[in-house]
């Protein structure tokens, strides 16, 4: 008897303690207590649902594997913040491409289990993320389903960006944003910068991300989309080797990598770039020390609303596709479908922001522009350049469409991360003539003919004067 | 584990998977209460989402060789955003020798609502009201309500969730010895129960583990404050399907003895309830 008096004494104890961690978790909000009331949501249903998983598993896989890449990153940068950048260019970097992308997961994964701090600081962002990707993973579905019609996959993509808007709170706009939302902030670059490796890695996933859309449109078969996308998935494997040789040299853009699905799901397309831009912009908070940690979430919360908004930093449809086609698949990763055993020459530097790309465009010049997609030069370009009527150029602009810009250290870029110095010393300034063309063959079967790509519509000639951004760009010869 | 069932009301008679908050492809990171431990994390089903329970199923062992076990199966339904109703009946089978006894052992109903998502400052919290009702012959004769306060807060290494639960409505007499069930006494309810759960989670295998310890006080007249602590494990098979499993023990009490549980559940929802123009 007195051993259990002994015993319900102790128990009574320890059901205090038990409170107590309670009450602490509690207790511990302060005044400006962040408090966020996001919520998850049920994808829409349909026997269209996981068909990808069990058609293309090999790829689905990857994708699961791609998000911890994404929370590991955040994770890090958030609560490592001045750790070397060893840590994510070789450490997590090696676990990530010799482990986890050798042995994906089974499952998609849930982040906040990874990144559990970052997901405390920004739940709205990264309820965001999820649900976008949920968007994107249904549409590899639908795109998957093989006793889908064209009309019927159509209107059920149609459906699937109507049921993803209707969280306003979480969707991204379908309006395009320009790139001064993603590189012309003071943050921007940091992450680019300071973690090319690991930055060639997140684009090498969003490059497969877009990518994918093509093959599973262009092939004509099962057999088809089968060998295309497992050359897509291939290539990103390439991509891999040397790194961050190969890896994409600026942001995968759908329109250059997927044109196929962008053209016809442009809506769709758009969201998922700027979905893939805010990851951008995300990691660049997170990366660049100049942004104090209290200030991070604020930072990453204004990128969010821009982002969400269909008003600020937006520019046409139009714009868009223009842009994604002059910056380039080649800077891009490449194509993903028709995929040739050598790789495409970049035309502009590791990490190089529109901008900076743009300024390499000396036409006539070096010859940097010889493979820019639907760019003529010479006599034709520069008759009709009017540098005058160029300030509305996508991505480029400083103006009207920048009225949102209203960060307060707008003045001037961020510093970025001490390691960022080493890097950008070994960047080559000069990327065309230090990029090399391999000839490592591909190991997937090769896309069967229909996956090839179509033979790019010939443009007409670039007019300049609609290229917004191009006023008083350094080093542009009209 | 029946006869903890017993006293504990719906908290434990169902509580063995009645409250089911899911994420529909990551479902084992969210523990439901009794799934497979009592005390359970501040998050509700995903809106538009039912989280199906067909075969969670308990076995215990009291003190002299009294085997109880019942099946519990429940719906929940993601109703509007952070809350979710659900609904649940328990069917009960005890074994004490000659007094062997089956049935339903009440109605429940439930409904559960986060207040908030978990940020630097705050944990998850959430809120829960049950009533159970006295449906089937091995129900308590007269309806229990029940809320509780649930509060989850996680770090890199584990998470925490704490639960604190108050039963309003009338002592009832004391409970027979042994626990057997009779009658109207097949329900007996916690006056109040509180406790905490650790649990760590192992995202690339999508399989979380887990441990509590808690305390309640029966609703029978006399009855001492209870003590139990149970260790589990939830793997998601699947990206609907989650499974789960259990091992505990009561440490004190008229109803001293081990206890088993398995469960599955299913995520999946329905088109028409989705706000999509169809």
């Amino acid at each position: 008897m007195q051993v259990r008096k002994v015993m319900t004494r102790a128990m009574t104890r320890a059901m205090a303690l038990v409170v107590a961690i309670g009450a602490v978790g509690i207790a511990h909000a302060p005044a400006s207590a962040q408090w966020s009331r996001t919520y998850e949501q049920f994808y829409l249903p349909g026997k269209f649902n996981w068909t990808f998983r069990n058609t293309y598993a090999t790829a689905d896989r990857l994708f699961n594997a791609f998000d911890y890449g994404h929370a590991i990153l955040y994770e890090r940068l958030y609560t490592e913040p001045n750790a070397d950048s060893s840590l994510l260019e070789v450490k997590e970097y090696d676990f990530i491409t010799r482990k986890l992308l050798v042995s994906p997961p089974r499952l998609p994964l849930d982040e906040a289990a990874i990144e559990v701090a970052y997901a405390k600081m920004a739940p709205e962002a990264m309820m965001m993320f999820d649900w976008a990707h949920l968007l994107h993973r249904q549409v590899y579905d639908v795109l998957a389903s093989e006793d889908m019609s064209q009309a019927e996959k159509d209107a059920k993509i149609a459906e699937l960006v109507r049921y993803y808007k209707t969280r306003p709170d979480l969707a991204f706009s379908s309006r395009p944003k320009n790139m001064d939302l993603m590189e012309q902030q003071p943050y921007s670059l940091a992450f680019r910068q300071g973690y090319p490796k690991f930055n060639g890695l997140i684009w090498g996933y969003h490059w497969l991300q877009v990518g994918l859309y093509e093959p599973l449109m262009t092939a004509m078969d099962l057999n088809g989309r089968q060998a295309g996308v497992l050359a897509a998935v291939a290539r990103f494997r390439q991509m891999l080797e040397h790194a961050p040789e190969h890896m994409p040299r600026i942001m995968p853009m759908t329109p250059a990598i997927a044109p196929t699905f962008a053209k016809r799901y442009p809506e769709a397309a758009i969201i998922f770039d700027n979905l893939h831009s805010m990851h951008d912009v995300v990691s660049d908070i997170l990366a660049n020390r100049k942004v104090p940690k209290s200030q991070k979430r604020v930072e990453i919360i204004r990128a969010a609303e821009r982002y969400r908004d269909d008003t600020s930093y937006v520019m046409t449809e139009k714009e868009w596709m223009d842009m994604a086609q002059m910056m380039g698949a080649q800077n891009m990763g490449g194509p993903a479908v028709g995929i040739l055993p050598g790789w495409p020459t970049p035309t502009v530097a590791r990490g190089s922001t529109m901008a900076e790309a743009m300024k390499n465009m000396q036409h006539g010049g070096q010859g940097t522009m010889t493979n820019m997609p639907r760019m003529q030069h010479g006599a034709d370009s520069s008759a009709k350049a009017d540098t005058a009527a160029m300030e509305a150029m996508p991505g480029m602009s400083h103006g009207a469409d920048s009225a949102a810009h209203d960060m307060s250290q707008a003045s001037g870029r961020l510093p970025s991360p001490p390691a960022a110095k080493a890097v950008r010393k070994s960047s080559p300034k000069a990327p065309v003539k230090n990029a090399k063309v391999t000839k490592k063959p591909i190991t997937a079967k090769k896309p069967t003919a229909p996956s090839k790509p179509k033979a790019a519509p010939k443009a007409p000639p670039m007019d300049h004067s609609k290229m917004p951004g191009m006023h008083n760009m350094p080093g542009m010869k009209p | 584990m029946r006869s903890f069932l017993n006293r504990s009301g719906f908290t434990a008679l169902l509580g063995l998977g009645l409250a089911a908050p899911a994420r529909a492809q990551t479902d084992y990171y969210n523990t439901d209460r009794g799934r497979p431990v009592q005390i359970e994390d501040a998050y509700v089903t995903e809106r538009y989402a039912f989280e199906l329970k067909l075969a969670p199923v308990w076995l215990e062992r009291q003190r002299g060789g009294i085997y109880n076990w019942g099946l519990d199966p429940e719906i929940a339904y993601g109703i509007s955003p952070r809350t979710q109703i659900e609904v649940g009946l328990p069917l009960v089978y005890t074994d004490a020798g000659v007094a062997r006894r089956s049935g339903i052992a009440g109605l429940e109903l439930s409904v559960m609502h986060t207040l908030n998502r978990e940020t630097e400052t705050w944990p998850a919290l959430g809120i829960r009201a049950d009533l159970l009702a006295p449906v089937g012959g091995l129900a308590p004769d007269r309806a229990y309500p029940t809320v509780t306060g649930i509060a989850t807060r996680t770090y890199r290494w584990a998470r925490f969730n704490v639960n604190g639960q108050y039963t309003f409505g009338s002592a009832l007499p004391a409970a027979p010895v042994g626990g057997v069930v009779t009658g109207a006494g097949a329900a007996e309810v916690s006056r109040w129960l509180l406790g905490g759960a650790v649990d760590k989670t192992f995202p690339l295998q999508a399989m979380l583990v887990t441990a509590e310890f808690f305390g309640r006080e029966p609703i029978h007249e006399g009855e001492p404050v209870e003590y139990s602590t149970s260790g589990g494990v939830r793997y998601q098979l699947t990206p609907t399907l989650v499974l789960d499993g259990g091992l505990g023990r009561r440490l004190n009490g008229t109803a001293e003895g081990w206890y088993v549980t398995f469960g599955s559940a299913y995520a999946f929802s329905l088109a028409s309830l989705f706000p999509t123009g169809r």
